[in-house]
């Protein structure tokens, strides 16, 4: 029995596999200012999944002499990760915004080192998006930054 | 209680705090970080809003400048994690940040900062931050 006190159960599957790939999808880095102002570039993405790579830049260090990316960098990649993961599963019937974000940095990035970041939502709902993400310098399996996430979708459809 | 730490100094020696144009202000009741608005710090140009990304490293930064202001230490911490709320949108308009240090160790310090916009009760987004103190670091009684 569903009822409006029920947590979106109406979704019982992880809300993933239903998502389509959206080939606009790369608008959301090319055409967001801020990303464009850290000269964010789009990698690549496919349904409930998106990568980003942030070229290093100087003006964007955290500390002069350090030639490592302030930690404020990378939150911006981690949330532009996963809002195109989203927009890349649900094209534009979602206007996705972030509910909270978490991220553990598990080590400084190289100097001089570009960025990238992959996120995916592992689980969807109604309502919400629960997201992973990862960034990193040189690998994938030795990332800079871990991050936790959940987005409201404002799905455009009625409910 | 004097203040020898130069938070225009500290700004002036992040290239990223100079990028985002970070303005600080000490009052009675500690700092006052301001973010001034500009176009290029939008995230969302329908309603139009200010980039979650940039709210948060914003409010980073406030953790950063009230930790130097408590503590006189101008040496930079690192970062361990941060957890960010995002209440509503952030209009593209000016914002303002005060930090609060929740617990001052000798290696780790808790900091807790708050964004808001035209009213300071009416926050726009919440940030957590650990950082990992420099060593050395000796907090001042």
């Amino acid at each position: 029995m569903t009822g409006d006190t029920n947590f979106d159960n109406d979704i019982r599957t992880d809300g993933v596999a239903d998502m389509i790939d959206n080939p606009y999808a790369s608008r959301m880095v090319e055409y967001t200012p801020y990303a464009v102002a850290l000269g964010m570039q789009y990698v690549s993405s496919s349904a409930g999944r998106g990568t980003i790579l942030l070229p290093w830049r100087a003006d964007l260090v955290g500390q002069d002499g350090t030639d490592i990316l302030a930690p404020g960098v990378l939150t911006a990649l981690i949330d532009h990760a996963c809002g195109l993961a989203i927009m890349a599963g649900l094209g534009f019937e979602a206007a996705p915004a972030t509910l909270d974000l978490r991220i553990d940095h598990m080590r400084p990035a190289a100097p001089r080192a570009s960025i990238t970041c992959s996120a995916h939502v592992y689980k969807a709902t109604r309502t919400i998006a629960f997201l992973r993400a990862e960034a990193w310098d040189v690998s994938p399996d030795d990332p800079v930054a871990a991050a936790q996430a959940a987005f409201t979708l404002n799905r455009r459809e009625a409910k | 209680m004097s203040n020898p730490v130069d938070l225009d100094a500290i700004i002036a020696a992040s290239p990223f705090h100079r990028f985002l144009n970070i303005r600080a202000e000490i009052d009675a009741r500690g700092v006052l970080a301001i973010l001034p608005v500009r176009d290029e710090l939008v995230g969302n140009v329908m309603l139009p809003a200010l980039h979650g990304g940039s709210v948060a490293a914003f409010l980073e930064i406030a953790c950063l400048l009230q930790l130097a202001h408590e503590t006189g230490t101008a040496s930079p911490p690192r970062a361990i994690n941060i957890s960010v709320e995002y209440l509503r949108p952030a209009r593209r308009e000016d914002t303002y940040a005060r930090a609060r240090i929740r617990r001052l160790g000798r290696r780790v310090a808790t900091i807790h900062a708050e964004a808001w916009q035209r009213d300071e009760d009416t926050p726009v987004c919440l940030l957590q931050s650990h950082v990992r103190l420099p060593s050395g670091f000796s907090a001042r009684e």
